[in-house]
């Protein structure tokens, strides 16, 4: 079944190579204004700690990899020459509830 | 007044443009390292598709984050509501429980190291200030 194969990675375990790698990209500052952009109480406007700014950098790539890494999966699975948007449509609801 | 807020809510929409783009950007990146190592092509479609994804999902997180800190009184966002942002795949529960372990961990060692180079800085410049001393007696 598609979805049993798309979530099997995740329940392995995070041992995708790709998360050991430089943090390029998802700099603090585009997590920071990201999150600021959305933030709707005036009160929290201010504030949020360097940590969980490098930690929500984390949380990011790694939900880009997950989806990127799941959408190529499923391509595999169906012998596809490349990952369009069918495959990550497929891999899309098991992605959302994982997060 | 109606010009003025037209005005604004047209700066925020084309901020709004330009952290998309910039998304659009890192996941695009992000998204090219793994086609490399999976030896997979992403087609344009699939790429922009994982960027709004993305800019969407941040906008959930802002919200929880806000709400798990207004929650537990406070006004500044830490790590432990990043972590119940994390909670619902046990495995990625872990996952950023180590990270955070880890980032504690490499910025007390960094902040001990600033340390000890300010201190470190205070006792040559007390020396250097001695032997001036000791020289203008002369």
């Amino acid at each position: 079944m598609e979805g049993v194969g798309a979530g099997a990675g995740f329940r392995k375990g995070f041992t995708h190579p790709l998360l050991c790698l430089s943090p390029i990209g998802l700099l603090w500052e585009l997590v920071s204004r990201l999150l600021h952009a959305h933030f709707k109480d005036d009160k929290t406007k201010g504030a949020v700690s360097g940590d969980s700014l490098q930690l929500m950098a984390e949380l990011l790539k790694i939900f880009v990899v997950e989806a990127a890494v799941r959408a190529v999966r499923q391509a595999q699975a169906e012998d596809a020459i490349l990952v369009d948007v069918d495959q990550l449509e497929k891999v899309l609801p098991q992605l959302l509830l994982d997060f | 007044m109606e010009e003025e807020a037209e005005a604004e809510e047209q700066q925020r929409f084309s901020y709004q443009q330009r952290l998309k783009a910039a998304v659009h950007y890192t996941v695009g990146c992000l998204c090219e390292e793994v086609a490399l190592d999976k030896e997979m092509q992403f087609s344009k479609q699939t790429i922009a598709a994982i960027s709004e994804l993305t800019f969407r999902q941040c906008e959930n997180f802002a919200k929880d984050l806000e709400m798990f800190a207004r929650h537990a009184r406070r006004t500044t966002i830490n790590t432990e509501d990043v972590k119940l942002l994390a909670r619902r795949s046990n495995s990625l529960l872990k996952y950023i429980t180590d990270k955070s372990e880890e980032i504690a961990q490499i910025n007390v060692e960094r902040k001990a190291r600033k340390k000890k180079k300010s201190e470190d800085g205070n006792h040559n410049s007390r020396e250097l200030a001695e032997a001036g001393v000791v020289e203008s007696e002369k």
